[in-house]
C-alpha cells in the first residue's frame, strides 16, 4: 500500500478510534487486494511505511463483496461500480479477503 | 480546414544497469531507509546484461523489430528461458543504446559544463558513439576529450557531483550548478540531462524515419516527467528547445508540456490543433526517460526470481505534420476528456475517454479498431500485483459497452481479442501512455490492416498534491480522408468558399472582370480579381496560403493526367452538360484520355450534385475502342450509366444532334475537339468574338491533383466568368477532393490501370530500337518558362529530347495545346533543339 495511504489510514484509526474506521479497498486484483487488507490489518508485509510492525486489526472489505455491495443504493452500485464488477475476478478477490481476515481474526 | 498527419515515429530505449542501480528511486530510498536490506545485496545478480536485453522480445516490440502479433502469439510472460529473440541493436522505429555510449550522449547534451567523464573512458567509447549512423558531425563535435580519475574523485567525494558509473566503477559526473538551489542540483541536473540526452536520441531517429529536413521542423513539445528551472521558476523549461537545439533542427522553437503520464496524449493533440489551425507546419511531439522509474517494481521482480525489467529508459518522438493526402489524420472531432467534474470512478473515466466522443461522432465502441490505453509491459506489472494493465483497460471499454448496450455480455472476450493490444512498453510512466502504438498504427493504416486507433493518456495528477484528481484525453488515428477537408455544409451554413479571377490576358478588359465579380455576388458566390502579370503565380500562392478557395484562371499549364471538365448549356431544350473534357491531356493516348475524361466527368457532374449521371461517348476518333474499355470499367465494378442516343439506332455513341441536345449528363470527348466544342457552345449567338453562355471549361480533374482551378478563355464574357465562379464554389461545397479520391479510387479496383495500360500498348507506336539506351532526366530546375507549338503525340518525345542535351525539362498543358516547360534561362537553346528534332517550326 502507498506509504502516503498509509499514513492516512494511521492517521484516521488514531482519531477515530480502531471501531470506528471501516477500510473500502478498490484494487483490481485478488492479490493487491490482499495485500493492502494484510497492511491494515497485520501491519506493512514490506516494511516500507508508517504500518510496518503495527497491526490496526481494522475492519477492511473490497468493494465487490456481497457484504459490501449490500450496503448500497442499487442504482447508485451499478453507476459507480457495476462496470468494474463485470471486469474484476469478483471470485478471486473475495477469497484473498477471506483468507486475510482469518488469518487477522487468528492473531 | 485539413486535420494534420502522422509522419513518422521514433522509439528508443537505453540499457542503463548502472542507473538503475544508482538513481532508481526504489533503490535510493532503500539505501537511505534500509541499507542493510537483502534486497539491496541481492538486486545486482538481477540485473539482465546488455545482450540479455537486446533479446528481450518486448524490446524488440518497442523499436519495431518483433510485431506486436508475433509477440503475441509468443504468449506472456516473456521473460521465460527459450523466448528470447534474434537481439538487434537497431530497428525501423529506432534503437537500444548502450549504457557506454548514452554516457557520452549526457555530455553531448550538457551545455554547462556540468558532465565530465573519465578521459580514458571517453576515448574508448568514442568510435562506438562515432560509428553511430546518426550521429553528425556537429553533435560529435560536442564531446569533450575528459578528465582524469582525480578530478573526478574530488568532485563527486568533496563538491556533491552525482557519480555516473558503469559495470561499478566510477567514469564520470554531473556537478552541481548551483551552491545553494536545490532545482540546480547535482541530482536534479542528472535527470534532466538523461530526458534531454534521450529525448535527443529519439528525435534524430525520428526525423530519420519520416524522411524530413531536419530545418522543416518549426516547433517542438517535450512532454517527459521532470521539471527544469531555478529556485525562481522551478519548472521553467525549456526541455523542447534544449533537445531540438542539439538534434540540429535550427529553425524550431518549442515549449513543455506536461500532465504526469497523460502528458504525451496531451501533447499530441496539443500538435495537432497546433497543424490544423497553421500555426506551425511540422510540429514534433517528444519524450526522453526517466531515471527515478528504473527498477521501480524491483523488489517484487526479485523476490520472485526475475531478473530486473526496468533496466531501461524509454523515449519517443512523433512528428504531426499538414496533411499529405497520404498519411492517417488526427481527427480532432473525436476527442475524450476526462474534466474537473467527470469523477474518479473507473466507469466515469472510460466513458469519458472512449464512449462519450465516440457517440458525439455517431460511433460505438465497435467502431474503433484498435485501442491503445496504457501499453505497460505485463511482465513488469503482473508480478507486482498490477495486473494486465492494457488488457484490463480493454475489459473496462468492453463492460462499459455492455452497459450502454454496444456489446453482449457474452462478447467481452472476443472484443478484448480484437480490438486490444498486448502491452510491450516500458513502465516509465508517460512513456508507455497510448503513444507506443502510434508507429504501428500508422504503418497498419497506411497497409489498410487498420481503418483507426484510439490512443488513450491517463494521468494520477493527485501525486502532485495539487489536487485529488485524476485526468485523462484521448483522440483518434484514422485513414487519410483527403488533403482538402471543405466543409461538407449544406448551402448558407458554414464559411463561404472565395474565388479568385485571375485573367490577366483577356481580350475584353478588367470591366468585364468586374462585371463578372458583380454577377457573381448576385448568384451568392464571392469573387477577386487577381490582378497583373504574374498573376497566376500570385493565384497559387494564394490558393496554398488558403486566402482563395478555387481559382478560376483563363491560362494555366496543368500538368499531364490533368485536364478540365467544361460546362455548357445545350441549345435544344436548355439543359446543362458536362464536356469532358476541353483542355489539358488525361492521357497521350487519345483513347486512354476519354477513359480517363470519364471518370472526371463523373467527378464534376457528382460534385455538381447529379448522383447518377449519363455518359454519353461524343463519335470522335476512338469513341468505339473507348467504348469497350469503358464498358470492361463498368463490368469490373465501376458502374456507369450509359447514355442512349437521341437517334432512331441508339447506342452510347453520341451523334452531333445528340451534342446539340443533350441527350448524356457527360459527353465524353478528347479534349482538342471538347475545346472546339466549347467554343461553339459559348459563343453560337455572338458570333464567335464574345463567349456568352455556360460555365467555362471548367476545373482540372487528374488522379492525386487537388488544386482547384478552373479555365475561362480570353473571350470569356462576364456570364461565362460569373458562371465558372459558381461552378468552383459548387465544387468547393461539395467537397469535390473527396469525391475525387472515392471516384479513382473505385475505378482502380474496376482495373482503370489496366484498361488504360490495354490501350497504350495497342495503340502504341512501333517500340523504340531495342537497345537504345533511356535516357535519364538531367538535375531538376525551376520551369519557368513554356514552348508551345509541340503535337501533343510528340510532346513525351520533346521532352526526352530535350534531356538528352542536358536541358531540364517538363510536359505541361497550356489552354491552346500542349506546351514544354523549361528553366527561362535555357528557353532559346530548348527552341533551338526542339527545332532541329522537328517538334516546333
Amino acid at each position: 500500500m502507498d506509504l502516503e495511504n498509509q499514513k492516512r489510514v494511521l492517521e484516521f484509526t488514531e482519531e477515530y478510534g480502531k471501531d470506528n474506521v471501516v477500510v473500502i479497498l478498490g484494487a483490481a486484483e485478488g492479490e493487491a487486494a490482499s495485500l493492502a487488507a494484510e497492511t491494515v490489518t497485520l501491519g506493512d508485509p514490506t516494511f516500507a511505511g508508517p504500518l510496518a510492525g503495527v497491526s490496526l486489526g481494522l475492519a477492511v472489505y473490497h468493494v465487490v463483496e456481497p457484504a459490501v455491495k449490500e450496503e448500497f443504493d442499487p442504482a447508485v452500485y451499478d453507476e459507480q461500480c457495476g462496470m468494474m464488477e463485470m471486469v474484476l475476478d469478483v471470485d478471486d478477490i473475495c477469497n484473498e479477503m477471506n483468507a486475510i481476515r482469518e488469518q487477522a481474526a487468528e492473531v | 480546414m485539413s486535420n494534420s498527419v502522422i509522419k513518422g515515429a521514433g522509439y528508443i530505449l537505453v540499457h542503463v544497469p548502472g542507473m538503475v542501480m544508482d538513481h532508481g528511486t526504489t533503490q535510493t530510498t532503500e539505501k537511505v531507509v534500509n541499507p542493510d536490506s537483502e534486497y539491496l545485496k541481492e538486486m545486482p545478480s538481477h540485473m539482465r546484461s546488455y545482450e540479455q536485453a537486446l533479446s528481450y522480445a518486448p524490446n524488440q516490440t518497442y523499436i519495431g523489430n518483433l510485431s506486436i502479433e508475433d509477440l503475441t502469439a509468443m504468449g506472456d510472460p516473456w521473460y521465460e528461458e527459450g523466448k528470447q529473440v534474434e537481439g538487434k541493436r537497431y530497428g525501423k522505429f529506432g534503437e537500444i543504446m548502450p549504457e557506454a555510449e548514452f554516457i557520452l550522449m549526457l555530455q553531448i547534451c550538457d551545455a554547462f559544463d556540468l558532465v565530465r567523464l573519465d578521459k580514458d573512458f571517453v576515448a574508448a567509447t568514442r568510435p562506438a558513439l562515432e560509428a553511430h549512423p546518426l550521429m553528425t558531425p556537429a553533435i560529435l563535435g560536442l564531446l569533450k576529450e575528459g578528465v582524469d580519475q582525480d578530478d573526478i574523485n574530488h568532485y563527486v567525494n568533496e563538491e556533491h557531483a552525482e557519480a555516473i558509473t558503469l559495470d561499478g566503477k566510477l567514469v564520470g559526473y554531473v556537478k552541481r550548478a548551483h551552491d545553494v538551489d536545490a532545482n540546480l542540483s547535482a541530482h536534479v541536473m542528472f535527470e534532466n540531462l538523461v530526458a534531454k540526452a534521450s529525448g535527443v536520441l529519439s528525435i534524430l531517429h525520428l526525423v530519420k524515419n519520416a524522411g524530413i529536413d531536419a530545418s522543416e521542423v518549426d516547433y517542438v513539445i517535450d512532454c517527459c516527467e521532470e521539471a527544469c528551472g531555478d529556485m525562481n521558476q522551478r519548472g521553467g523549461g525549456n526541455f523542447a528547445k534544449s533537445e531540438a537545439e542539439i538534434a540540429g533542427l535550427k529553425n524550431a522553437t518549442g515549449s513543455d508540456a506536461r500532465g504526469f503520464c497523460a502528458g504525451p496524449a496531451h501533447a499530441m493533440v496539443e500538435a495537432a490543433a497546433l497543424v490544423k489551425s497553421g500555426a506551425y507546419k511540422n510540429v514534433i511531439v517528444v519524450g526522453g526517460g526517466c531515471t527515478a522509474k528504473l527498477g521501480m517494481n524491483g523488489k517484487d521482480h526479485v523476490k520472485k526470481g526475475l531478473p530486473i525489467l526496468e533496466d531501461c529508459l524509454g523515449g519517443f518522438a512523433i512528428l504531426v505534420s499538414e496533411n499529405d493526402g497520404i498519411n492517417p489524420e488526427i481527427n480532432l472531432d473525436v476527442l475524450g476528456r476526462h474534466t474537473v467534474g467527470t469523477g474518479a470512478a473507473p466507469q466515469n473515466v472510460i466513458q469519458s475517454l472512449v464512449t462519450d466522443p465516440l457517440a458525439a461522432n455517431g460511433m460505438t465502441i465497435k467502431d474503433v479498431d484498435k485501442y491503445s490505453p496504457e501499453m505497460q509491459n505485463p511482465d513488469i506489472t503482473k508480478p507486482a500485483g498490477a495486473g494486465d494493465v492494457p488488457e484490463a483497460n480493454y475489459k473496462m471499454i468492453a463492460a462499459l459497452g455492455v452497459k450502454l448496450g454496444q456489446l453482449q455480455r457474452t462478447e467481452i472476450a472476443s472484443f478484448v481479442a480484437e480490438h486490444g493490444l498486448k502491452g510491450y512498453a516500458p513502465t516509465q510512466g508517460h512513456i508507455p501512455s497510448g503513444v507506443p502504438y502510434i508507429g504501428y498504427a500508422r504503418e497498419s493504416i497506411l497497409e489498410g490492416k487498420t481503418k483507426n486507433a484510439m490512443i488513450i493518456g491517463k494521468g494520477s495528477l493527485f501525486l502532485g498534491r495539487m489536487t485529488n484528481l485524476f485526468d485523462g484525453v484521448s483522440f483518434l488515428i484514422q485513414k487519410n480522408t483527403g488533403k482538402d477537408d471543405a466543409p461538407v455544409a449544406a448551402a448558407g451554413s458554414g464559411k463561404q468558399p472565395v474565388i479568385g479571377i485571375a485573367a490577366s490576358g483577356t481580350e475584353l478588359g478588367r470591366e468585364n472582370l468586374e462585371k463578372a465579380v458583380a454577377l457573381a455576388a448576385k448568384k451568392g458566390v464571392k469573387a477577386v480579381i487577381i490582378d497583373g502579370e504574374d498573376c497566376l503565380s500570385k493565384m497559387e500562392e494564394m490558393l496554398k496560403a488558403g486566402e482563395i478557395d478555387a481559382a478560376v484562371a483563363s491560362h494555366y499549364p496543368f500538368p499531364i493526367g490533368v485536364s478540365t471538365v467544361g460546362r455548357v448549356v445545350t441549345p435544344a431544350e436548355g439543359k446543362e452538360m458536362f464536356l469532358a473534357n476541353t483542355t489539358g491531356t488525361s492521357s497521350t493516348d487519345r483513347v486512354a484520355a476519354m477513359v480517363l475524361n470519364t471518370v472526371a466527368g463523373i467527378i464534376a457532374a457528382k460534385a455538381c450534385g447529379n448522383d447518377k449521371p449519363t455518359v454519353g461517348i461524343a463519335n470522335v476518333d476512338g469513341a468505339r475502342q473507348a467504348e469497350i474499355a469503358l464498358n470492361k470499367l463498368s463490368e469490373g465494378g465501376y458502374k456507369i450509366n450509359f447514355a442512349e442516343s437521341s437517334r432512331a439506332d441508339g447506342g452510347a455513341v453520341m451523334r452531333g444532334n445528340d451534342l446539340l441536345k443533350g441527350s448524356a449528363d457527360i459527353m465524353v470527348i478528347d479534349s482538342l475537339t471538347g475545346n472546339l466544342m466549347m467554343k461553339m457552345f459559348s459563343a453560337f449567338t455572338t458570333g464567335g468574338s464574345f463567349e456568352s453562355t455556360g460555365f467555362g471549361y471548367g476545373p482540372g480533374i487528374g488522379e492525386g491533383y487537388s488544386q482547384l482551378v478552373l479555365i475561362i478563355s480570353r473571350a470569356s464574357g462576364a456570364p461565362v466568368i460569373a458562371n465558372a465562379c459558381a461552378y468552383a464554389a459548387e465544387l468547393v461545397n461539395a467537397g469535390w477532393t473527396k469525391i475525387a479520391a472515392k471516384e479513382y479510387a473505385a475505378a482502380n479496383k474496376a482495373g482503370l490501370a489496366q484498361i488504360i495500360e490495354d490501350i497504350k500498348a495497342s495503340n502504341a507506336k512501333a517500340p523504340a530500337a531495342a537497345g537504345a539506351a533511356k535516357i535519364e532526366a538531367p538535375a531538376k530546375e525551376v520551369c519557368d518558362a513554356d514552348i508551345h507549338g509541340v503535337e501533343v503525340m510528340d510532346i513525351e518525345d520533346a521532352v526526352t529530347s530535350l534531356w538528352a542535351k542536358g536541358i531540364y525539362a517538363e510536359s505541361g498543358m497550356g489552354c491552346t495545346g500542349p506546351v514544354v516547360m523549361v528553366n527561362a534561362s535555357k528557353l532559346d537553346a530548348a527552341s533551338d533543339v526542339l527545332r532541329e528534332g522537328g517538334y516546333i517550326k
